[in-house]
This record gives structure tokens, C-alpha cells and sequence, in this order.
């Protein structure tokens, strides 16, 4: 359940804040929707690729973390291990119009242990300015995130892919519902295409999309190590 | 010089008219951008359309997909919903449990192995669709037949549409005009000016002066201006087969905005005939076909208003005259007709959308490089359709044969081996001792109603092929795993999809991926 409300320096003063990465506290996450902005922080650990929101069938970009549902291969013991894309670092806070808002029921939020939210006057703490940032960043993110797919879409430059993929253990994983560049067809656009593009910065998304795609590999071997250390593989470990 | 064909003219602007022009000039893109083809398409300004037909093929996806219609923008502007196919109810003994479904699904596995014999010898106690498809389970459930995810016309459980014909002409007008460069001119047709051998030169018109044309395709539904008045090919009744000859139709509002909507039609059987029920989105319509030799209008009023129920009892009902039979020729000289122009069966299933798209596509397809061979793709396409129109027409009567029901006239006499086609009798003959399945006769390029749909109603009715269980044996294991296979997916799609009401709604709103 969520319950969103908008933030109160009043109300939620005494508020704590757990921001590190646990999957107890969210971070249990195999697919993360992801902002263009991101994409030259993302394409170097993760697979950026398209698929479409359950709800409302619309395309969004993500960040692959896993192969498994739930599954983020790049927790551990000391958090995030890698750079952390910001619908994971957000944590409970929302935006409601211009407004900063929280969900209370979200688990990381308590009144006990975590980071604080208002200092003794009431001002936001610098983990709260940093949130405040972090939304500046991805709410217009989306918006931009959106316009670029949906040019991709119109270009009908995109199309869909399952990843298949055995692991060290002799399990095999076919994550469906995923789609990325259909190179063929990005080849053959005309000129004019390319130039628009390249004019609105299109053209270095594309091939960060593209080259992304081999990070699906060194996704897998991250799994394959954690079979070899016999840590977090649930699979496995059931197998052996 | 051989006289070339460049110019394509269609009168008529209903369903049939749209949708002959837009498949026509979509498979002929390249030389109507050039500038060496046409397609024109009169419509008179003062003939109302007749829009019957709410029902259905699955062979429209392809049709709309390829002239290039988006099928989000269809739901929107069409009052389209799905259908996945038709429940006949009270056809067999007219009891309240009498039902049964003709889902749009083959069998499982129903290009390798018949399950037909499998079932017949050892049903488990299921219908014959609940043993061999899924989608008897959805509609029982109100289930959609995709979800939101799924790409424009890609299906989870195959499906056709219900839509409102009264919308989709002025919708298919809209989308010929502006991309597929289909000109319009809204004109009267005062008369057909033939050549000597024959051939239609040019229409008259009130408005627009004399129109030339090569090739001349009638959907001037009833009427039958060029192929019936102009050409004078007479019509051939088939009343003696099939008896309904008026429909009652009437359009309800939901109860409620957000009321369960059926993904399939429902057709009840009648007393002297039959009752359609269709949900689309803003409403339900709903009409009696019946035999006027079986019943008084003023009694077939009333059976529809009990169908209906008080709520609704102020509602216009339209009558709607049906004339069954088709052309004796449906291309003539350098005529096609194509829709109501060649020829009108009760909708029992959905037959007349199927038709137009069906003589479209070989039109297109066949369309003849010059006058010299035209004669030899219309003996084709006469052929063709005129295989169909009877297929058809076997079709639709089987769904009377096989009643158990005796407490009518209506009942009784269409049972009388005298209404049967001997073409059909023979088969139930053979049918008794094997079913119809792929070797069967059905082996038509573009059957209308493949094997399977025979299966579905035979085996829905009750009717039984004598099945010798040794034969069954060298199939059995197969058999049990497409039965299995059946089960699961059954179950799998019932967790999965939708409901019905809820995907349309969600299309309205955020519309399916092209991909």
C-alpha cells in the first residue's frame, strides 16, 4: 500500500530517512525506470533497454539489474555497486505538481533510525536538498525521456528482444517483454532523419542504447559469480 | 493496344464502398502515387447507408493493418470491441442450458491432429470447445482477448471486432481520402452509359457530369445500380433454404457506464428465428431475425421485447428487410459487385463484412492489366465467390439442421430434407462416420469457414461422429498432451487477461504500441 502525501516541515519533522540500498527496502528491483540523462552513467554497468509499463502498455526506458524477478545483482553487503539510478535513490519521495511529496508507508521511512529530513529550524538537511535535486533532474527527465521514445517509435526504429540466456548452474533464464534498437532500420533512415537526430541530441542516446546491449554478458557473469560464491543464488542453491 | 486498366471507379459509399477502395488502393500504392492508377470512389449525397453488420471476421485485422489503418485510432472512432466469437444459445433443444460456443481459435494443435475423434470417444464430460480452446472460459469471464501490452492486431486469443458500421464508413472514407489518395466524389448516379459490347464507359451524374472508369465496382447495396439495373443480372433467391427474411433492430444503453461488456455476440435462438446481442462500448445492439412466414411482425415485436426486458420499452425499433440469396454472376462485362450490390445473408455469422474484404482482396490482387484479359479474372473471381456464397449458405443452414427443437413451425420445417442443400446433406452423411478436418473438402484457398468452424457447431449441437477407439489409438498420446497443453493454457490466459470493458477503456486512453 502507499499513502503519498505532500511533505510538511511541520508534520514531518522528526521524519528518518533510510537511503542505503537493501532489497528490504526496495531495492529488490530487476528493471528500473531510467531518464535519458542517465544513459552515459547507466550504459557502463547496466543494459539500458525499452519495455512497456504493464498498466498502461506506454514504452519506458530501463536499467536490466537482474534476470530474475526481484533480482538486483548489484547489491550487496555495502549497498548499490555501482552507480545507482535515481528512481532507486528517490527512495519514498514523489512530486505532487511542484511540491515534494513522500509515501509514509514506504519501509524506508520511520522515525527512528536514517537520515533526517529538517534540521532543528525546520530547513531541509542536505540529504533532503539532495533529493530536491535528484527530482529536478528526473521529473523533467521523464518528460524528455518520453519524447525521445516516442520519436523512436515513430522513426519505427525499435524492436523487440528476448534475452536468453544459461547460466554456470545449467538453469536457463528467456526475459521477454523487452526492446531495443532495430539497428537494420536505424541504418536505413534517410539523411534527413539522421541530421534531426543528431540535431536534438538523439543520434548518442541511440548508440548508447546500442552499445548497452553488451553489458547483457557481464550481467550474466555477475550472476555466475554469485553462483561461485554461493551467495544470493537462490537458484542454485536449490539446484545443488 | 490493349486497352489498359488505370481508372477504378466504386458507387457506393458504405462498408462495402470503403473497404473495396481502401484495400484496392493500398496494394496499388505505387502506381497511384505515380500517377498511373486510380481509384475513384461516388457516393451519393442522399442515400443513407444501410450499416448492418456489426459482426465480424478476424480476416479484418490483416485487411485494416494492411491499408495501413492504426487499430487504436479504430476502437476510438469506430465504437469497436472485440469478439471472440459467437455463443448460440437454446439452437439445440431451446432449454435454458442449451449453449454452446463457436470460438474464433482452432483447436490445439488442429494442423497436426484432429482432437474431434478424442473428444467423441472420451469427451471427460466437456464441451467440445472447452475440451479443445480457451476461449469459451474467456468469454464466460468477459475477458479481453489481448492486454494493453500486446501490439496493434497482435492477439493473445484470436479475435475479430464489433463495431458500428453507421461510424466505420465515415472512418474509412476519412483514412482512404487523406493517405491512401482514393478520390471522393459526392455525386448522383442519373444513369450508366454502356459501349456497344456492353461494358460500363461512364456514370452520368447529377453533380459531377459524365465519370469515366475502366473497371466498375457496385456497392450500391440493394439497389444494385450497375450490376443488377444497368448489367440486369438477376438475383437468386435462397429463401427456400434460408427462411428469415426481416430483422428487428434496436439499439440499448448500458445500465451503467462501466457495465460488463460480452467479448462475443450472442445470438439466442427464437421461436421463429433468432436473436443477436452485441456489446460495443457505448452500447448494446440488438435485433430478431425471423421469418415472416412464421411470424406476425407484431409477434416478433413482442418476442423482442421480452428479449429486452421493461427498462427499455420507448426504444426505436428499425425493421430491416433481408432478402437471402446473392448474383447469379457477380462480375459481368467490366462489373464486380462487391457487398449487399452481390448479395445478402442473415448475419448469423458475421458473414457479410468477411465477403466484401474477400472479393476486395481479389480484386486487388487480380486486378487485370488491361481489358483483353479481364474476362479471365472475372470467370475466376465468379468462380471463387460463387463457391463461397454456397459455402456460406451451407454454413449458416447447418446451424438449423441439427435442432432438436420441435415447438415451432419454423423449427420443423427447417429440418425438412427438401430446404437442405444436397451438397450439405451428403456431408452430414459422411459426417456421421468422419469428421471434418483439414483433408476434408474444405480445402479452398481462404475457405470462409475453415473445418474447425464445422467442428464447433456439429460438436456444439450435439451432433455425433461414430468413432472407432482403435483408431484413436495410434494418436493417443498426442491427444492427451494437446488436451493437457489446453488445459494449461486455459488456465494461464484466464489469470493473464483483462476484462473485456476494462482493456477498451484503456485503450481509449492510452491506445495499444504499433509494436
Amino acid at each position: 500500500m502507499t499513502r503519498v502525501v505532500v511533505l510538511d516541515s511541520r508534520a514531518h519533522r522528526e521524519l528518518r530517512i533510510q537511503a542505503r540500498a537493501a532489497a528490504e527496502l526496495g531495492d529488490d528491483q530487476r528493471f528500473v525506470p531510467v531518464v535519458v540523462g542517465e544513459f552515459p552513467l547507466l550504459v557502463v554497468h547496466y543494459p539500458v533497454l525499452l519495455s512497456k509499463d504493464a498498466d498502461t502498455g506506454a514504452f519506458y526506458c530501463g536499467a536490466m539489474l537482474g534476470f530474475d524477478p526481484g533480482e538486483n545483482l548489484f547489491l550487496g553487503e555495502d549497498g548499490h555497486d555501482a552507480y545507482r539510478p535515481l528512481n532507486l535513490q528517490r527512495g519514498p519521495f514523489y512530486t505532487a505538481g511542484s511540491d515534494l511529496a513522500i509515501d509514509l508507508d514506504n519501509p524506508r521511512v520511520g522515525a527512528g533510525m536514517g537520515e533526517a529530513l529538517f534540521d532543528h529550524a525546520g530547513a531541509p538537511t542536505p540529504y533532503l536538498q539532495s533529493i530536491m535535486a535528484l527530482m529536478r533532474d528526473l521529473q523533467p527527465g521523464l518528460a524528455r525521456t518520453k519524447v525521445f521514445l516516442q520519436t523512436l517509435l515513430e522513426l519505427k526504429i525499435v524492436e523487440p528482444m528476448t534475452i536468453d540466456a544459461v547460466f554456470d548452474d545449467g538453469t536457463r533464464r528467456e526475459v521477454t517483454d523487452l526492446y531495443t534498437i532495430d539497428k537494420d532500420a536505424f541504418r536505413a533512415l534517410p539523411d534527413t532523419a539522421v541530421v534531426e537526430l543528431f540535431r536534438r541530441g538523439y543520434l548518442q542516446l541511440i548508440y548508447l542504447l546500442i552499445a548497452s546491449l553488451k553489458q547483457v554478458p557481464v550481467l550474466a557473469q555477475r550472476k555466475n559469480r554469485r553462483f561461485l560464491h554461493g551467495s544470493g543464488g537462490g537458484s542454485a542453491a536449490s539446484l545443488l | 493496344m490493349p486497352h489498359p486498366i488505370q481508372t477504378v471507379a466504386i458507387v457506393g459509399g458504405g462498408t462495402a464502398g470503403w473497404l473495396t477502395a481502401g484495400i484496392i488502393a493500398a496494394r496499388h500504392q505505387g502506381r497511384i502515387k505515380a500517377g498511373t492508377f486510380n481509384v475513384v470512389l461516388i457516393e451519393s449525397p442522399k442515400i443513407a447507408i444501410i450499416g448492418v453488420g456489426e459482426g465480424t471476421w478476424p480476416t479484418l485485422r490483416a485487411s485494416l493493418e494492411k491499408m495501413g489503418v492504426s487499430e487504436t485510432e479504430f476502437f476510438r472512432h469506430c465504437n469497436a470491441a472485440f469478439k471472440q466469437g459467437a455463443k448460440f444459445a437454446r439452437w439445440t433443444t431451446g432449454a435454458d442450458d442449451d449453449a454452446y460456443y463457436h470460438p474464433l481459435m482452432l483447436p490445439q494443435g488442429f494442423t497436426q491432429l484432429n482432437l474431434a475423434p478424442h473428444w467423441l470417444n472420451q469427451g471427460r464430460g466437456l464441451t467440445f470447445s472447452d475440451y479443445v480452446c480457451p476461449q469459451g472460459p474467456l468469454c464466460d469471464d468477459g475477458l479481453a482477448p489481448k492486454m494493453i501490452t500486446t501490439p496493434e492486431y497482435h492477439a493473445v486469443a484470436n479475435y475479430a471486432y464489433h463495431l458500428d458500421a453507421a461510424k466505420f464508413a465515415p472512418f474509412l472514407q476519412k483514412h482512404c481520402t487523406g493517405k491512401l489518395g482514393v478520390r471522393h466524389v459526392l455525386a448522383d448516379v442519373k444513369s450508366v452509359n454502356l459501349t456497344e459490347q456492353g461494358d460500363i464507359a461512364s456514370v452520368s451524374t447529377e453533380q459531377a457530369g459524365d465519370i469515366p472508369a475502366d473497371l466498375w465496382v457496385d456497392c450500391t447495396g440493394f439497389a444494385a445500380l450497375l450490376i443488377g439495373k444497368a448489367l440486369g443480372v438477376p438475383f437468386k433467391d435462397c429463401g427456400d433454404v434460408l427462411f428469415c427474411d426481416a430483422a428487428l433492430a434496436v439499439q440499448i444503453p448500458y445500465d451503467a457506464p462501466d457495465a460488463p461488456m460480452a467479448s462475443h455476440t450472442l445470438s439466442t435462438a427464437q421461436s421463429a428465428g433468432w436473436i443477436w446481442d452485441i456489446g460495443l462500448p457505448a452500447r448494446r445492439g440488438i435485433g430478431y431475425v425471423y421469418s415472416t412466414r412464421h411470424s406476425s411482425e407484431e409477434a416478433a415485436r413482442a418476442t423482442l421485447s421480452r428479449y429486452i426486458g421493461d427498462a427499455h420499452k420507448d426504444l426505436t425499433v428499425r425493421r430491416i428487410p433481408i432478402r437471402s440469396g446473392y448474383r447469379h454472376t457477380f462480375w459481368k462485362n467490366n462489373c464486380a459487385a462487391v457487398g449487399l450490390a452481390a448479395g445478402f445473408l442473415e448475419p448469423l455469422e458475421s458473414s457479410a463484412i468477411v465477403l466484401v474484404e474477400l472479393s476486395a482482396k481479389l480484386l486487388a490482387e487480380q486486378m487485370p492489366a488491361n481489358r483483353e484479359v479481364m474476362d479471365i479474372v472475372a470467370a475466376r473471381f465468379n468462380d471463387v465467390t460463387e463457391y463461397r456464397w454456397g459455402r456460406i449458405i451451407d454454413f449458416l443452414k447447418l446451424h438449423y439442421v441439427l435442432t432438436q427443437r420441435t415447438d415451432s413451425a419454423f423449427w420443423v420445417d427447417n429440418v425438412d430434407p427438401a430446404t437442405i442443400p444436397d451438397r450439405l446433406q451428403n456431408l452430414l452423411k459422411l459426417w456421421k462416420y468422419q469428421s471434418p478436418w483439414f483433408f476434408d473438402e474444405f480445402d479452398r484457398l481462404e475457405e470462409v469457414f475453415p473445418a474447425a468452424s464445422y467442428q464447433y457447431v456439429l460438436y456444439g449441437m450435439g451432433f455425433r461422429t461414430e468413432v472407432d477407439p482403435l483408431d484413436n489409438v495410434r494418436t493417443e498420446s498426442a491427444a492427451k498432451r494437446l488436451f493437457n497443453d489446453n488445459a494449461l493454457v486455459t488456465q494461464k490466459l484466464r489469470a493473464q487477461l483483462p476484462k473485456n470493458r476494462e482493456l477498451l477503456r484503456k485503450i481509449a486512453e492510452h491506445g495499444l504500441q504499433p509494436i
